[in-house]
């Protein structure tokens, strides 16, 4: 049964169970234990599994360790300390290990001088980088604590002689949980941890979470299943003990009326006030742009008081050194600020930080709340974090994270399910272990949270791929990656290379690279790979504030000119953060209320006095909400839980607009929006362009498509079919069809002692994609392709929601014309279009091209 | 279907015929096979596509002799017996369908030779036909050029088709002048991919140098879609 932990142990039950050299050292060092601990040690002692969420500073390392640091002393105490791994502790980065690894030290060898003898408890951290030297001394005196990160775990678990060091393990820690488990790498360890069950019979896990809802789920996804039940699993949640100090702040009294440069400038000096006024503040933005952008102009603001002495960046596309530097810095308090886009969210030890500042908004209310933990790290301490916003929508967003996060409700994660692609990697790995029996191998499989409900035929269908079934038997032993033996049951590795192929490919995140950007000559910065793979000659894109014209790409290397007027790719693209689902139906519910009160004839004065209350915020945050929404109120009608508002709207040139107020987040209005347009593109064969963002969607055209009609074919029912029809001919799917081609192994990173560029896998990830679609549109890793578009990248099961929700009359339809858009329509439309669908065959699509090229020639001649 | 022509040859497919000739260039035989020590596992798919294209195209022209303009295989790594069978097996086909074959050295055709010197053929470094001077096109040749139309292969050349996010390469034909003589730019016979894209990559066969002047003629599927010129169909895409 999973449960949450009510009781809190007394310091003497406690004591009663660690060995007397622990409590010697623990007495010595502290007063009592935290709240984390006094829930987690008895069950972690006993053996239980627990899942601990709690907040920093809350003595995480030691609520994980201190019984099991007992138990090795113990042993050893009875020399009965073998040569094997007892405790298995896995982050998701290097650098937690070595964090944690460091964090160990100190109790072991305070440990030992206590005992006053040789205890010889051994930890050590095995990661990527780990050197071979220290890799066979790790064979010959295994380390008692072994620290390491999922890819790794899984390498040594075909690694035939450590193997063997490990198949007696007691405990496994999964730190920072949260982050693991609601991406592909998470579910790559969730098998990780069966396949080390299968080899070492059960162990204790342990999961180390931030703020994260529902709890209970995260604590299936750590435990798994035995007999289609989850297993045991103790839930101890202790984030309330730390108090917050959050506030949203609006730079200007009136952010509906303050043009973009007087914006600008009061953000600039309100972040030099707030930076100024604490020791050493941490700026969150949302993207790598972003935090660029910021630490420039604090620089080139106020160059007296910020330099590359006390202003650093922080996030993934620096090299490895800058990013450790800003780390070391941070420790030893050198630096005033650093700005981060994501990258010092998790747990890594950046030293003292005393205030958290959010550059618009963290699209939900757990990634705020994970953000805004990062500072006060003493435990009695507040954690305090301000939220800067933007515009008017981001405030309203941003308030009502606020108000979220104060009352303790926290978005739902979202982890991925039947993922077939890291399935092919798993198995891969099996068969390298040993010979399996299909069946056996598929109630392994199921246990894991994220396959419990894994279709048999999807099962096979990896074995059927990875047997290489899908080509001409003759050559066969250059594909197939293992054996299967349908009379016998079994399958087993192919092939003697497996365990190198299988060492030097797994992982699940895909290889990304950057291109550079050059302009006449001059290196101007870099584009993401999936940003280059879009762009066609004559586009435009704003890189560093400037608009820039694609020319042509030679390999990584991109050519551009300097070109003006506005951007024919948004620059939003690729990098920017999706609102959480839950977190905009709680703005949709502040909407109703809102209008209801409008309705009603409430004053200006009762209804600011509500919004104060409800939302937590500062008057002129008021004041702008309540602008805001009286003049959508006054203009149509406020789009809320209850009211789906569609805006027919006439642009410029007599150009239609179907505007639908969905505030559902960019993931569900992606999906809702292409499943809408491929609709009309069948039915009326006419281009239909597409603008999505998190409070809704366009569709415009030239002529009458008939928006709302089909919108209304539209069910939770055939949405799904739709949208994947729908998807068929677009990049992402390409993009994401290789990267699952990569996870799956049938494209190699390294084959054959190369390196293959990520340049040269795209191309081929065309061919492949190709050959694929060709051969079985059924084919597992498309299938799992079109699965992470339209599940992962896209929200459908939302999708389905939502449309439930018009199919009970629920939510209602309501219809508006307008001749210029409304307030809640302005930023939508005012946003250039993300992508013109069409559905039409590939000769089709050539012949309107064609077409196209051929009347506009003409034209001009 | 009225004839399509350049310079007088006549498009069929990805084919040119001239008179009883049939020219057609860079198959690129075995490319799987460099895909797969690139890593890509992709099995062996286009041999049978080649063999049933040409057959069709056969059937329209009658030609008695056939001419590979270059790259008939890809790349010669070991040269293993898998690796040999289908640069076999193809010329043997041919032998079958054509009366005459006429093998154009290629970039990539190091050890085509030996293919060939087994079956009784050779490797020419260019060939003429008619008025028609064929040669791949990686090199210009040290001799004078007496013909007016030259004809090379090796740049594989495409035509990419943006709407949105949707792209859709076609092969095409380049149609243009080299000095005082006129070119004729064919597309690759091989279906692993469509080729490169004329508008987003240089040239780079030594016969090439602005091509903006160009014309395009793509073809899919035997239909022949004239595009105008380069230059064009850029300031079309940049509106």
């Amino acid at each position: 049964m999973i449960e949450k932990q009510t009781k809190a142990s007394k310091d003497e039950e406690i004591y009663k169970i660690l060995h007397p050299w622990v409590i010697k050292w623990f007495k010595d060092k502290f007063d009592t234990f935290t709240e984390s601990q006094r829930y987690s040690i008895m069950d972690i002692h006993r053996g239980n599994n627990v899942l601990v969420s709690s907040p920093t500073g809350s003595g995480k390392t030691l609520t994980a360790f201190l019984s099991i640091i007992s138990q090795l002393a113990m042993l050893s105490d009875m020399e009965m300390l073998e040569d094997k791994v007892y405790c298995i502790y896995i982050s998701p980065l290097k650098a937690l290990d070595n964090d944690i690894e460091k964090n160990l030290e100190e109790p072991l060898s305070q440990i030992e001088k206590i005992a006053g003898k040789k205890l010889g408890i051994r930890k050590a951290v095995r990661t990527g980088d780990t050197t071979q030297y220290m890799r066979s001394k790790m064979l010959k005196t295994p380390p008692h604590i072994l620290i390491t990160t999922p890819e790794t775990l899984s390498i040594l678990l075909c690694a035939p002689k450590f193997r063997e060091k490990i198949n007696d393990v007691k405990y496994v820690i999964v730190d920072e949980i949260h982050s693991l488990a609601d991406n592909k790498r998470g579910v790559h360890l969730s098998l990780t941890l069966e396949r080390l069950q299968n080899l070492a019979g059960r162990f204790t896990r342990i999961g180390l979470s931030a703020t994260v809802h529902p709890l209970k789920k995260v604590a299936q996804y750590l435990v798994g299943f035995e007999d289609d039940i989850p297993r045991d699993c103790k839930i101890v949640d202790v984030n309330y003990v730390k108090q917050l100090d959050m506030k949203v702040l609006c730079p200007v009294d009136d952010i509906i009326n303050s043009d973009p440069e007087e914006m600008n400038n009061a953000t600039y000096e309100l972040l030099d006030e707030l930076v100024q006024s604490h020791k050493t503040t941490l700026i969150f933005t949302n993207t790598r742009s972003g935090t660029e952008s910021v630490v420039f102009n604090l620089k080139k603001r106020f160059e007296d008081k910020y330099n590359d002495d006390n202003i650093m960046a922080h996030h993934s596309s620096l090299s490895k050194k800058l990013r450790l530097e800003a780390e070391k810095k941070l420790k030893n308090g050198d630096l005033k600020v650093v700005v981060s886009s994501t990258s010092l969210e998790l747990g890594i030890d950046i030293g003292y930080i005393d205030l958290v500042i959010l550059v618009s908004s963290p699209k939900s209310v757990s990634r705020a709340l994970q953000r805004i933990g990062r500072s006060g790290h003493k435990l009695h301490e507040r954690s305090k974090g301000r939220i800067i916003v933007v515009d008017r929508d981001d405030l309203v967003e941003c308030s009502l994270i606020l108000k979220n996060a104060l009352e303790g409700k926290i978005d739902e994660i979202n982890i991925p399910q039947n993922c077939l692609d890291v399935l092919s990697q798993q198995i891969y790995g099996m068969a390298i272990e040993s010979k399996h029996d299909i069946d056996t191998a598929y109630m392994m499989i199921k246990r894991s949270y994220c396959y419990s409900n894994l279709t048999e035929n999807d099962y096979l269908s990896v074995l059927s791929y990875l047997a290489g079934e899908y080509t001409d038997l003759e050559d066969r032993y250059v594909y197939a990656k293992i054996w299967v033996d349908y009379d016998t049951n079994m399958f087993g590795k192919r092939g003697k290379l497996a365990r190198m192929l299988y060492s030097t490919n797994i992982g699940t995140i895909p290889d990304r690279s950057s291109a550079r950007v050059k302009c006449a000559g001059q290196v101007v910065g870099h584009v993401e790979e999936d940003f280059m793979e879009k762009l066609q000659r004559g586009d435009t894109f704003v890189l560093g504030g400037k608009i820039y014209r694609f020319n042509y790409a030679r390999g990584m290397t991109i050519n551009v000119t300097p070109s003006s007027g506005p951007p024919s790719i948004p620059s939003w693209f690729s990098e920017q953060l999706p609102l959480s689902f839950d977190l905009a139906l709680e703005i949709q519910r502040f909407r109703a209320i809102i209008e209801g009160k409008f309705q009603y004839g409430r004053t200006k004065e009762e209804i600011m006095e509500f919004i104060e209350e409800y939302l937590y915020v500062d008057h002129n945050a008021v004041n702008s909400i309540y602008e805001y929404f009286r003049e959508q109120y006054l203009f149509a009608k406020i789009p809320s839980n209850k009211t789906l508002l569609i805006e027919h709207y006439k642009g410029f040139g007599d150009r239609k607009f179907v505007v639908f107020h969905t505030c559902f987040g960019r993931r569900v209005n992606d999906a809702l929006s292409r499943a809408v347009a491929f609709i009309i593109a069948k039915k009326y064969k006419r281009d239909v362009m597409i603008s999505i963002s998190d409070n809704g969607f366009y569709l415009s055209s030239e002529g009458k498509i008939g928006g709302l009609e089909a919108f209304k074919e539209l069910t939770s029912e055939n949405v799904e079919d739709i949208l994947i029809k729908a998807i068929d001919k677009t990049e992402t799917l390409a993009g994401r069809f290789r990267h699952c081609a990569g996870r799956s192994l049938m494209i190699l990173r390294r084959y054959k002692g190369n390196e293959k560029s990520v340049s040269r896998q795209q191309i081929k990830g065309k061919i492949l994609l190709k050959f694929i679609k060709e051969l079985d549109n059924d084919f597992s890793i498309l299938k799992e392709a079109r699965r992470e578009v339209i599940e992962d990248f896209m929200d459908v099961k939302n999708a389905k929601r939502v449309l439930k929700m018009i199919q009970s009359g629920q939510l209602e339809i309501k219809k508006i014309d307008t001749r210029i858009p409304s307030p809640f329509a302005f930023n939508l439309v005012s946003q250039c279009y993300l992508d013109v669908l069409k559905y039409e065959e590939r000769i089709e699509f050539i012949r309107r091209m064609h077409q196209a090229i051929i009347n506009q020639i003409n034209a001009s001649t | 279907m009225k004839n399509e022509t350049i310079y007088g040859a006549k498009i069929i497919d990805s084919a040119l015929q001239i008179g009883d000739y049939l020219i057609i260039s860079d198959l690129h035989l075995g490319y799987e096979q460099a895909l797969n020590s690139d890593g890509l596992m992709v099995p062996r798919f286009q041999y049978k596509k080649i063999v049933k294209r040409l057959k069709q195209i056969t059937l329209r022209t009658h030609a008695s002799t056939i001419v590979v303009n270059g790259d008939l295989k890809h790349v010669f790594g070991r040269i293993t017996r898998q690796e040999w069978k289908e640069a076999e097996d193809f010329i043997n086909f041919l032998k079958d369908e054509f009366r005459d074959i006429i093998l154009i050295k290629g970039n990539h055709d190091n050890f085509t030779r030996f293919i060939a010197e087994k079956n009784d053929l050779e490797v020419e470094d260019y060939s003429s036909v008619e008025n028609y001077f064929i040669i791949h096109g990686d090199k210009i040749p040290l001799s004078k050029i007496k013909q007016d139309t030259i004809i090379i292969g090796h740049e594989h050349p495409s035509l990419g088709l943006k709407s949105g996010e949707r792209i859709e390469k076609i092969k095409c034909f380049l149609k243009g002048r080299w000095q005082s003589k006129n070119i004729i730019v064919m597309p690759s016979f091989n279906f692993i991919s469509e080729g490169s894209d004329v508008l987003h990559e240089k040239s780079i066969s030594p016969f090439l140098d602005d091509i903006s002047e160009f014309e395009v003629l793509g073809v899919e599927n035997f239909e022949i879609l004239h595009f105008g010129k380069i230059k064009d169909i850029i300031e079309f895409k940049n509106r």
